[in-house]
């Protein structure tokens, strides 16, 4: 070869460098201009407990798109609706992720009250037991309201906003529902039928969420996850169509049998009646997010390993 | 004055080369190190509690970019520095220069790991790093680059060895793969932002570690084997592929992404035509070491660089098979592309540096290896803990694919992934562990007086 070979060499590196950098860099700048829609996420929270744009950046800083999509694909479920070009025109720099150790974000905005999102954050595995997010107890009180006021913008175009609630066949609303309401004769707000449900709760539920629901009972040191205990303050926010299909159906995934197999009908309205008299962490709840400016700060108890994990050791 | 500007822009020759492996070895331990730390978060969230800098997040932040830029980068560029001067059979062009820059790109690692173990990131995959650390590195690199081609200019011999050509195409397009696919200053929207940064995400591999992998591997073999290269044409053949067919592929990252169909197509098709090169260019490995496989048995170095060459075929034919839209559809988001993302930087391109740091370093330091026996130990404790590793993520890969194409919630089948998080965690103790083997051994064989007689031959001078 003689030296003008290797001139012809070096043109060819960089011709084909800028060949490539045109038809992958450049083109798709050009060609690929998608209008923004109206699912995009607008930030705009009705009343701020925080600002959902700084937000977005603890929700960078804390580096949750390491194990959170925000996309959906055709084959995902329950994830909401599919997401279009158009929605990411103003999300700088994107959020859309590689892995998913947990679950997809892309519609995660009024799936959970406020407080849910909190107290998950805080400590992910009182809230949903066997998770394996890492505990972000470390945010200050702003830093928490801003990314949960971001969290809760996930989506919110796309999604009705819509706490954890019963299937379409416990509501109203539905033929078989509407006969499960026909059929049902305890009023879920009476003491009477709230002590009924307590010796029911005391023979059927206490072995694993313990006495006072605390989620403590002595089965729960051989359970991989925990049972729930009922004194958190979103639980509060069930509503009792919530609560009979909870008990009704149990929670797949977990030792929390059918007791449709185990309790009649009235049995469950009962045990619900009673579960919703059970003592509160914190008073203040509220059902919307837009409420959240109205009242005073909610202030999650102090965290104490005991009370979330009771029988993994204690740290006291 | 002088002295002070010798200790630290040492002129002797050989010492950027030097300086650069030993720092590449003490960034790879914090960067391993916090691998296996966020490892064990995995298994035991509750490992730590209030402490922002070691969540999970944050050390993986840290574990990549040190593994990359640090441990990785440092040691290709060391390796380049001893690699190319010998191939011209000159000196570096500048020495002082090849020092500053390792001090500029150790600052670089400091301002790194101060950063990002603070959350202070862009939040972009693989390009974290804030605006003065990039326009460092850039810097950085430019100043390798102008080193290499200025010693290349005044080069001896007329050819260039096919490694010059992998150095030389390697550090002219990486420093502008880095600076586009860095998108400091500029915002860009969203799903561009993406194509871009997965542009970058691939090349930093494909353009960099890939290509100064396989020109260290052709240097290496032939002087471990005593043998020359096997084809000389199979060789350019394997270069030109890899610059045509690597570049286009980022975006089967985000097949699933409302991105541009032709783009996917684009990425898809070349994914597949990566093939071409990646088999020429072991075709040429392993006709080079043919019947000389045995070799191995004694010559650790080249153990090691017979290891990775076989990684290399593992990862190069896992990625174009995943790369398809079918079986993207159903492996994308989980673990097994951890497992190939390992398979490529561990199995591969560490196990290359290390073989190229056995080499160099006694030829740059005239002091042989303390200890064979723990070079051997460092082998194997490297290799079982990786194949654990590879192995665990991809079986734990599958069960997470089997759960999102079920549809099955995260909850109920996340539990099912505890005894891979652990064992995953073991192997990468042994990594770490042996990597710790590595630096000692390289500690003591430099900075303690050796019992034995210096027979480790300086630099050699012919190709």
């Amino acid at each position: 070869m003689n030296g003008y070979g290797y001139r012809l060499g070096a043109i060819g590196i960089i011709s084909t460098f800028f060949i490539i950098i045109f038809s992958t860099v450049l083109m798709p700048m050009v060609l690929f201009r998608p209008d923004p829609t109206v699912t995009r996420n607008d930030y705009d929270a009705e009343g701020k407990i925080g600002d959902p744009r700084r937000g977005r950046r603890i929700y960078i800083r804390e580096g949750c798109f390491y194990c959170h999509t925000q996309f959906t694909r055709l084959q995902d479920r329950e994830y909401g609706p599919l997401v279009k070009a158009g929605d990411y025109v103003y999300e700088t720099p994107h959020q859309l992720g590689t892995a998913r150790t947990g679950p997809d974000l892309t519609n995660e905005g009024g799936k959970f009250p406020s407080e849910w999102q909190k107290a998950h954050l805080i400590q992910p595995r009182a809230v949903k037991p066997g998770s394996i997010m890492p505990s972000f107890s470390y945010l200050s009180d702003r830093d928490m309201n801003d990314l949960v006021c971001y969290l809760q913008t996930l989506g919110n175009k796309r999604t009705v906003h819509k706490y954890v609630e019963a299937p379409d066949e416990y509501q109203v609303t539905t033929p078989v529902g509407f006969a499960l309401h026909e059929r049902k004769h305890v009023d879920t707000n009476s003491d009477a039928a709230a002590n009924a449900g307590r010796g029911i709760f005391t023979q059927n539920c206490a072995a694993c969420h313990g006495l006072e629901a605390l989620g403590n009972g002595p089965n729960s040191i051989s359970l991989t996850k925990k049972p729930a205990n009922f004194t958190r303050p979103f639980y509060k926010q069930y509503s009792d169509e919530m609560w009979f299909y909870r008990v009704s159906e149990g929670v797949v995934g977990t030792r929390m049998p059918r007791f449709n197999l185990i309790l009649t009908e009235e049995e469950r309205w009962y045990v619900v009646a009673y579960l919703k008299t059970l003592p509160k962490d914190a008073e203040v709840t509220v059902d919307k997010l837009d409420q959240l400016d109205k009242v005073e700060q909610i202030r999650l108890p102090k965290l104490s390993k005991q009370q979330y994990e009771p029988h993994s050791g204690g740290d006291h | 004055m002088s002295g002070v500007l010798n200790k630290f822009l040492s002129n002797e020759e050989g010492s950027a080369s030097r300086n650069f492996l030993l720092s590449a070895m003490f960034w790879s331990l914090l960067g391993m190190g916090a691998g296996v730390f966020a490892s064990m978060e995995f298994y035991n969230p509750d490992l730590v509690h209030n402490i922002p800098q070691f969540s999970m997040p944050h050390l993986r932040m840290w574990h990549v970019n040190a593994v990359t830029i640090g441990w990785l980068s440092m040691g290709y560029i060391g390796s380049v520095f001893h690699m190319v001067p010998t191939l011209c059979k000159n000196k570096l062009f500048s020495e002082r220069l090849g020092n500053f820059t390792m001090w500029a790109w150790n600052l670089l690692m400091v301002g790194a790991i101060c950063t990002l173990l603070n959350g202070n990131t862009e939040g972009r995959e693989y390009a974290e790093l804030g605006a003065v650390l990039d326009c460092m590195a850039a810097v950085a690199l430019c100043t390798v680059t102008f080193n290499v081609l200025m010693t290349v200019a005044h080069r001896r011999v007329k050819k260039l060895y096919v490694s010059l050509w992998y150095f030389l195409g390697s550090l002219f397009w990486f420093p502008l793969v880095y600076i586009i696919g860095q998108r400091t200053f500029v915002f860009l929207p969203g799903l561009n932002d993406a194509i871009i940064g997965w542009f970058y995400g691939h090349n930093i591999l494909g353009m960099w570690f890939t290509t100064i992998g396989v020109g260290i591997m052709y240097y290496l073999l032939p002087r471990y084997t005593q043998a020359p290269l096997y084809s000389h044409g199979l060789s350019m053949l394997g270069f030109w592929g890899i610059a045509l067919f690597y570049a286009p592929t980022g975006t089967h990252h985000i097949l699933q992404s409302p991105v541009p169909e032709w783009l996917k197509a684009i990425a898809v098709i070349s994914s597949i035509f990566l093939l071409v090169p990646v088999l020429t260019v072991l075709t040429n490995f392993f006709m080079t070491m043919k019947g000389k496989w045995g070799q191995g048995a004694d010559d650790l170095p080249l153990r090691f660089a017979m290891t990775s060459a076989l990684f290399y075929l593992m990862t190069c034919l896992q990625g174009p098979f995943q790369a398809t839209r079918w079986i993207n559809w159903y492996l994308h988001f989980t673990q097994w592309v951890v497992g190939h993302a390992h398979a490529a930087l561990l199995g591969a391109f560490s196990f290359i540096l290390t073989s190229a740091i056995y080499y160099a370093l006694p030829r740059l330091t005239g002091r042989e290896w303390h200890s064979q026996s723990l070079i051997r130990l460092h082998y194997w404790l490297k290799f079982i803990g990786f194949l654990i590793m590879y192995f665990s993520l991809t079986v734990a890969g599958l069960i997470q694919s089997a759960g999102w194409a079920m549809g099955i919630p995260v909850d109920q089948w996340s539990n099912t992934l505890y005894p891979y998080w652990f064992v995953r965690a073991i192997s990468g103790v042994m990594i770490v562990t042996g990597q710790a083997i590595f630096c000692y051994n390289a500690f003591r064989s430099l900075y303690t007086p050796s019992p034995v007689a210096v027979t480790a031959k300086t630099r050699e001078v012919k190709v």
